[in-house]
């Protein structure tokens, strides 16, 4: 007998559970077991829908039924019987089918991905960036550690920051078993490497930046940057994760962060702090680095004069007001 | 370091317990080292001067004129010395205690301005009030204050009626200077505990301090602040205002004439009823000038670095001390050099101002290369604080830039605050670290309390123009 048409009852991953031949319309579908499709589903009425052929294809003809025949996320009105929509998918209380029509216009043969390939390449961009880590991370350190420090104190400080960063991704990837059934250590380590290195290494250009040209605001745009780049991390590990949820998850994140950026940086105006690092570029680096031209201390003292009316405007009465009683000693 | 003002306040009870076991020793030591002799060495030594000299000297026969000089002294003073209490607007709770002297026939009675600060900064919560030694009191009203030399009139309400009996205190001429070493006497209420006097040595005046201050040996206690200091004719010739806490019996007072010119101008004056703030501003602008005039006048001491000549300030009127790191330390070598000024002006409980402060460090980075030397100087650049917040000053606001003075490429911030009571002054922080050499550099950092806009530019214009590259003789 020819196949008209195969109705395919998938499981929550997407994945056929069940396939059915379809050699003649009509197709009864339901709990009964005198349906064609049976469908185990309590929320799923004896004879749920019917499935009928007509001169302009393929109809759905839902029964009388408490949760109905939803195509996407419309339910069918009572009455009507629509045509199969073109993916082929519709749900039945909690149970989502597939019809796929022998008429269909099958899509090209895709080529396959070479995996081995694939790996291959994610475990050198992993080793590159292991090793990138690895001399940053010494390099910081002896950069911050005066002559003379104990060998095994340095040994400790070095490795410190792997055992973090390998506790960090085992805990996602046992968030990866939990959602994804596979224990996805290598793919959460790659993400956090890359974006904590871009925060660090762009943290330090900028400041090595901000000194050459004096502009402090480079700094700020780092420390910017810094931040960006924590919470793309944290997006990258929630999205492999949720694949499947990865605009929900950076509209969530993204709010998140507005809302939180937000309230801090009405804080610090409060607080008449500059909205973003510190009072003053920190950074001191090598005497060759400098580029612009220093100015005269009068110039300097000059360049200042714009202060005294910014500070008097502060001083204004009232203004302290909102802060009474929440000064602290936080700002040292 | 710095002289702490004496206002006995709410903490008085743990003060008063804290100083009693601590001045056990302290009495006998004055007695040894004023060689009062032959005073019982028992564990009752430590009232023997102070709370009980006026009454307990039955043992005096052989040092009659000593301790009937401190009695007559106290005889002198006892009408006319009153206790200045701070008491809360609606109850009887006193919140901070103080000492005062009848210096007008209607009632004008001379303090500390520390005294009455809570009163004259919050009328609407604080009152003052006075006892006298034989228990009268009344209320007191604010007339006038000097507080750049800490010094304040009351007058009281309702004059009790013996007034005119009670009689004055008298000033000791100017023309009569007193001799280091001749006995003074001064008069208080410690700790609120009673009224004491208590017999202590002339010692000229505080050296190297910009506001002229008297240096008394002899134990001052809080609760005596605003208290006179008498000679043996009872003439006052300074009042109490301070104390060092690392030291034993270094006292201050502010000498006579202050007091004669605060009187001179303020006896005939109506109660202050409004806000003193612009009072007070205009006082300490009056200071900061001088200071500012006097401070930019002098040169800056040679300093003996080979490359390096760093601003540092002369020992007029400030104090320097100097530290370094051991030279067998592996990293960062330094040598520091802190001066500051021991007179800052007592405006209220969390605000000193009108002084100024120099520091500087010498880094020798040679043992730890061009990389490290630029991570430590910057370390040490970036955890320069520029003030805690506080309800009497502005966030600070900075100007940062490289600065070239005399060959010497800097990297200069400068950070100002305003007073937000205090309109027209402003602290100022100037931090300037060496950018020219890859293994050594200097670290300087300025600060002043209480200026001008105006002169916060010139001494920062000042200070930068004290560096200087030397080239290596």
């Amino acid at each position: 007998m020819e196949t008209l048409a195969l109705i395919e009852t998938l499981d929550r991953e997407g994945q056929p559970r069940q396939i059915l031949r379809v050699s003649q319309w009509p197709v009864r579908i339901g709990r009964a077991i005198d349906s064609d499709v049976v469908i185990d589903d309590p929320h799923v009425a004896a004879h749920h829908a019917t499935l009928e052929w007509h001169a302009d294809g393929v109809r759905i003809v839902p029964a009388a039924t408490i949760n109905g025949v939803r195509l996407g996320r419309a339910t069918i009105a009572p009455g009507s019987s629509p045509p199969l929509p073109a993916s082929g998918l519709m749900t039945l209380g909690a149970t989502t089918l597939r019809v796929r029509l022998a008429s269909e216009v099958l899509a090209p043969e895709q080529r396959l991905v070479d995996l081995h390939l694939l790996q291959r390449r994610h475990a050198t961009t992993l080793f590159v960036l292991i090793a990138v880590a690895a001399v940053w991370k010494g390099f910081d350190l002896w950069l911050s550690t005066v002559p003379g420090v104990q060998g095994s104190t340095l040994v400790w400080n070095y490795l410190s920051a792997p055992a973090a960063l390998i506790t960090w991704c085992v805990l996602w990837a046992i968030g990866s078993m939990i959602f994804q059934r596979r224990f996805a250590f290598w793919a959460h380590l790659r993400v956090a490497l890359t974006w904590l290195l871009v925060a660090v290494l762009t943290q330090a250009v900028a400041g090595q930046l901000a000194f050459a040209l004096s502009l402090p605001a480079i700094e700020k745009l780092g420390r910017l940057v810094f931040v960006g780049a924590i919470v793309t991390m944290l997006w990258r590990h929630l999205a492999l994760l949720l694949p499947s949820r990865r605009r929900a998850l950076a509209i969530a994140i993204g709010g998140a962060v507005a809302v939180g950026s937000g309230l801090l940086l009405i804080d610090r105006s409060v607080q008449q702090q500059p909205l973003v690092g510190d009072l003053y570029l920190g950074t001191i680096s090598l005497p060759g680095l400098r580029v612009v031209k220093p100015v005269s201390a009068d110039a300097f003292v000059k360049s200042a004069a714009p202060l005294e009316k910014t500070l008097s405007h502060w001083a204004r009465p009232g203004d302290d007001d909102d802060d009474e009683e929440s000064g602290g000693d936080d700002d040292e | 370091m710095l002289p702490i003002s004496l206002p006995s306040n709410r903490v008085a009870r743990l003060l008063a317990l804290l100083l009693a076991v601590a001045l056990g020793p302290c009495a006998q030591a004055k007695q040894q080292s004023a060689q009062l002799p032959a005073a019982p060495p028992s564990p009752l030594a430590k009232q023997s001067a102070a709370a009980s000299a006026a009454e307990a000297d039955s043992d005096s026969e052989d040092h009659d004129n000593l301790s009937a000089s401190a009695r007559r002294i106290y005889d002198i003073g006892r009408p006319r010395l009153l206790q200045v209490r701070t008491l809360l607007r609606d109850q009887d709770s006193q919140a901070s205690v103080g000492s005062g002297s009848l210096v007008g026939a209607d009632g004008l009675i001379l303090t500390n301005y520390h005294v009455v600060s809570q009163v004259a900064l919050e009328p609407q919560r604080y009152r003052l009030n006075f006892q006298t030694v034989d228990g009268v009191s009344g209320a007191l009203q604010l007339i006038a204050f000097d507080v750049v030399h800490d010094l304040a009139l009351v007058r009281m309400a309702k004059p009790p009626a013996d007034i005119a009996k009670r009689g004055l205190f008298e000033f000791r001429p100017a023309s009569t200077t007193l001799a280091q070493g001749e006995r003074i006497f001064s008069l208080g209420n410690p700790l609120d505990v009673g009224f004491v006097v208590v017999e202590g040595t002339y010692n000229g005046m505080v050296e190297r301090s910009f506001l002229p201050q008297i240096l008394f040996s002899g134990a001052l206690n809080p609760g005596m602040s605003g208290g006179p200091v008498l000679d043996d004719k009872g003439h006052i010739v300074g009042v109490n205002v301070a104390t060092r806490r690392d030291g034993q019996q270094i006292s201050f007072l502010v000498p006579a004439e202050f007091a004669q010119a605060l009187i001179a101008r303020g006896a005939q004056a109506r109660p202050i009823t409004g806000n003193v703030e612009a009072e007070m501003a205009r006082q300490l602008l009056v200071h900061q000038q001088q200071l500012t005039t006097r401070f930019i006048a002098l040169p800056w001491r040679e300093t003996k670095h080979a490359h390096y000549s760093v601003p540092v300030p002369q020992e007029d009127f400030m104090r320097c001390w100097g530290s370094s790191n051991s030279s067998d330390s592996k990293g960062l070598l330094f040598e520091r050099s802190d001066c500051q000024m021991d007179t800052a002006i007592f405006i209220n409980e969390s605000l000193r101002t009108g002084d100024l402060a120099v520091r500087h460090e010498v880094y020798d980075g040679s043992k730890l290369g061009a990389l490290r030397f630029a991570q430590e100087a910057g370390q040490s650049f970036r955890n320069e604080g520029m003030g805690r917040r506080t309800h009497d000053l502005t966030a600070p606001k900075c100007e940062e830039d490289f600065v070239e003075n005399a060959g010497l490429p800097m990297r200069t911030v400068m950070c100002l605050r305003a007073y937000r009571h205090l309109p027209g002054l402003y602290d100022v922080a100037v931090l300037s670290q060496s950018v020219d050499a890859k293994t050594e550099g200097v670290q300087g950092r300025f600060d002043a309390r209480g200026v001008s806009f105006a002169n916060a530019m010139l001494l920062a214009s000042h200070y930068l123009q004290g560096f200087a590259w030397k080239r290596s003789p």
